[in-house]
């Protein structure tokens, strides 16, 4: 019954974070998401604690050195099928850190990515409709 | 026969009961929480996700516990369902349905050992802790109700024993302590905070259940889900239920009968399950075994006061 | 520093190792816990996994670029940064700012201080399980994050310093909101209190992560971290900068004899109640004038060589900035002392003996910011010894140059 299937994968999307070197200003946001103003459980959404029990990996952060191993790794471990979402200006592009030399590019240089969300950080209700359409693009029909 | 009707039941009301607790808990919060049907979405979109075993598991255990987990705690649910509405029962079936309730909380542990990940490991020995807590007094209180129900082991007779002595146990002396007791044990055999240790989130990263993914993980809920039903009915059936105490609903069929109970249940779900997930703290396993001893001592207590003719 | 325990046999110890990702941290930092059951014996740390490089990208970029650059240090104090930086720039330039853009300064700094610790309190619940308490007490944070949003335009980031003053002025109607959102956060703190001393919660934290006076000061902990070992150290008080040489009647220093993590809590919590009052003060006070010194960003930019040395008291502790400018638009050296980076050095200390079940609560419990911790250390292979500077050599060389 693919329509069930489909229908599932939108409604009940489980979303692990990885800070891959971010300044916090878009972790705290996310955790806000969590807060009971935007309460992204209504959604069905929930925030993981391991990227084997996730469909949607929340990537922030320009990707350090030291972290992207680990972002490779996470990637790689989080079962098809998912969504890359990218939060925030410095992993879409490197915002302020752009040019060091310390940072391996911004996200999409290293896995692939479905949606980004923009800003300095992003609101809450950015990063929900950032996830939602990831939810949509990536699992809808 | 009865019994292979059963398994579907037992999967949607335990799924249902379990969107009632997190939408509750979400309530209670202030928030508005997902909705009634959400585990259901869970379970599916789970069942249907990439397979993926860790290489430092030992593949053949680590796959077969979810499956043996997620079924046996199915087949302690139907019995007793069946038992209940067929109102007709084997000796000795109280007696499977919590071996097999204990033989799930058993399994997921070793799969959470079997993975090859320190947090698996740790998640065991912090299970097995627990169970030295819980699992002995909730067998004494049991055998206190099977004493007080003349010495029967056979579930249908310990209900209707009380419906005849038209007393409910959780409020007769002696036998009160003994509901008390069992009602301490079910978070702890629910693993809810505050005594979901093994699988804290914060400290150890759900300890066994951090290498499950998609399919395996699925299952593993499902008999989680599935236990906290069959905990719940359990209660409300041995120590509340008592036919002939509410008579209003005992003059009509079996089915509103039925419903009564389910809706029981769900009321003690909330209680013994949902509400100390919201208003408590976790408790470190040295506190919580602390806690578990004095539970011990209220179970001889009234195993003691039991014996004695109160 | 304590002995490591002695070990008779070697099978049982286990080690764990802890992030850099976990549910438990939101920021990448990675220990290796040794431990034995549920015993820890030892704590190696490693850092750096947030290093982004930022001290050598301020060396070449503009003085006015670097604003925002050191902004987005940290996420969670980033106006107590710009504000150290702006005034290292300020004291190089020798320009003197605005007394109401101090006071504004003043006012979202301790409104930063309300936000940081009712952030740390959530977490610090969330960590012991405690979700209910940690989705009200964020709740109460979003009223805060509001009122950011209204006077400096954003919720996180605010970019109200400029150097030479502040970017927005505070209008009477936007002044009785800040009021009425004070009068919230001081019931807020109270409610708080009562939650915190719930039988569950007083299990996870009382006993746990103890540091002596003694053991604090030869750590060199700052902040509120200090402060519950007993230390009296507030660079509001020791040292004031902004408006605070005005306001030093306002408010008194929150210090506890805890030693534990319940002691940190309870001086975060209590210190909420003094911003209150800080912020009431400010209010009724605030002096009417310009909020900023009318320059052009050309001539802004234009700094004079020179070095200079600030401090403030971020949430977390004592910030330090010390800067050297080239005569041109850049900076020829830029160097961060923040106060995560010297409370780290307690943690081994906090760790070793307790349980297993304690580090997240030890770790939430001096409110770490991974992402201001990250620096380099130049160590001297061949002399085998490390290349620091303390503080007051910096003071001295100061002295020296200007």
């Amino acid at each position: 019954m693919p329509g069930i299937v489909e229908r599932s994968r939108k409604k009940s999307p489980w979303l692990f974070h990885i800070n891959t070197g971010s300044c916090n200003g878009c972790d705290i946001e996310i955790m806000a998401s969590l807060a009971p103003r935007y309460d992204v459980e209504r959604l069905g959404c929930v925030l993981v604690g391991s990227p084997k029990h996730a469909d949607v990996l929340l990537v922030t952060g320009p990707v350090t050195r030291q972290m992207y191993p680990r972002l490779m790794n996470v990637y790689r471990q989080v079962p098809e099928p998912k969504a890359v979402v990218v939060v925030g200006s410095c992993a879409t592009s490197g915002d302020v850190y752009a040019g060091s030399h310390v940072i391996e590019g911004p996200v999409d240089v290293n896995i692939p990515v479905d949606v980004y969300v923009v800003g300095c950080p992003p609101r809450p209700e950015a990063i929900l409709k950032g996830v939602a359409e990831a939810v949509q693009k990536k699992f809808g029909g | 026969m009865t019994l292979a009707v059963m398994f579907p039941g037992v999967f949607v009301l335990s799924l249902l009961y379990s969107g009632f607790d997190r939408k509750l808990h979400a309530r209670m919060q202030r928030r508005v929480g997902p909705p009634l049907i959400q585990p259901f979405y869970d379970f599916v979109k789970l069942m249907n996700k990439e397979r993926i075993i860790p290489a430092a598991a030992s593949p053949s255990v680590f796959v077969t516990v979810t499956a043996l987990a997620a079924a046996s705690s199915m087949l302690g649910a139907s019995v007793l369902m069946t038992n209940l509405v067929m109102e007709a029962s084997f000796v000795g079936d109280i007696m499977l349905v919590m071996y097999l309730v204990l033989m799930t909380a058993a399994l997921t542990m070793i799969g959470g050992s079997s993975s090859g990940n320190p947090y698996g490991a740790i998640g065991f020995s912090r299970r097995v802790g627990m169970l030295l807590g819980y699992e002995v007094p909730m067998l004494i209180s049991l055998l206190i109700v099977s004493y007080r129900s003349g010495l029967t082991l056979s579930f249908y007779d310990m209900v209707a024993a009380q419906s005849i002595a038209d007393v409910v146990l959780a409020f007769s002396p002696g036998a009160a302590l003994a509901s008390l007791v069992f009602a301490l044990c079910i978070p702890a055999a629910a693993g809810v905070v505050p005594f979901d240790i093994p699988e804290a989130k914060t400290e150890v990263a759900y300890g066994y259940l951090i290498e499950y993914g998609g399919p395996y993980l699925g299952l593993l809920k499902l008999a989680k889900e599935v236990t906290n039903f069959t905990l719940s009915l359990l209660f409300f059936t041995l120590f509340i239920y008592a036919p002939q105490s509410f008579p209003v609903v005992s003059a009509y069929n079996e089915w509103v009968n039925l419903l009564f109970i389910l809706v029981g249940a769900l009321a003690v779900y909330m209680v013994t399950i949902t509400l100390p997930r919201t208003l408590f703290a976790r408790m470190k396993l040295g506190q919580a075994l602390r806690f578990y001893v004095w539970v011990w001592a209220l179970s001889l207590v009234s195993a003691g006061l039991v014996m004695v003719g109160y | 520093m304590s002995e490591p325990k002695e070990i008779e046999f070697e099978y049982s110890r286990l080690v764990v190792p802890f992030g850099p990702i976990h549910p438990a941290l939101k920021e990448p930092v990675h220990f290796k816990v040794t431990v034995r059951g549920e015993e820890i014996l030892d704590v190696d740390l490693v850092l750096g996994h947030a290093h982004r490089g930022i001290e050598l990208l301020a060396q070449e970029r503009n003085i006015l670029q670097n604003l925002y650059l050191t902004e987005r240090i940290c996420g969670i104090c980033s106006h107590t940064h710009t504000t150290c930086y702006a005034q290292a720039i300020e004291e190089v330039k020798g320009i003197q700012i605005p007394e109401r853009a101090a006071y504004l300064r003043a006012l979202i700094f301790e409104l930063e201080r309300v936000h940081s610790h009712l952030l740390l309190l959530g977490v610090m619940a969330y960590e012991i399980g405690y979700d209910t308490l940690f989705m009200q007490i964020w709740n109460m944070r979003e009223a805060v994050l509001d009122l950011f949003e209204e006077v400096t335009g954003n919720r996180v980031h605010h970019s109200m310093n400029v150097i030479g003053g502040v970017r927005w002025d505070l209008t009477p109607v936007m002044a009785l909101r800040v009021s009425r959102v004070a009068d919230g956060v001081e019931d807020a703190q109270r409610r708080i209190r009562t939650a915190f001393m719930d039988r569950t919660v007083k299990k996870r934290l009382v006993g746990v992560g103890v540091m002596s006076r003694a053991d604090a000061r030869a750590s060199c902990l700052v902040g509120p971290t200090a402060r519950a070992s007993g230390l009296t150290m507030d660079v509001r008080k020791d040292d004031p900068y902004a408006a605070y040489s005005e306001l030093k009647d306002d408010y008194s220093v929150v210090v506890s004899d805890g030693m534990d993590a319940m002691a940190r809590v309870d001086v975060r919590v209590r210190e909420l109640a003094e911003s209150v009052n800080i912020i009431r003060a400010i209010l009724g006070r605030l002096p009417p004038g310009e909020i900023r010194l009318k320059e052009s960003p050309m001539r802004a930019v234009k700094v004079p060589e020179g070095e200079a040395v600030s401090r403030v008291e971020a949430p977390r502790g004592e910030l330090i900035y010390y800067l050297r400018t080239d005569g041109n638009e850049g900076l020829r050296r830029l160097k961060v002392r923040t106060p995560s980076q010297a409370n780290f050095a307690g943690i081994r200390q906090m760790m070793v003996g307790g349980e297993l079940a304690d580090v997240p609560v030890i770790l939430a419990s001096i409110d770490p910011c991974m992402s201001c911790t990250n620096r380099l250390t130049v160590v001297d292979e061949g002399a085998g010894r490390q290349m620091n500077v303390g503080l007051d050599e910096l003071r001295r060389r100061r002295a020296s140059t200007s």
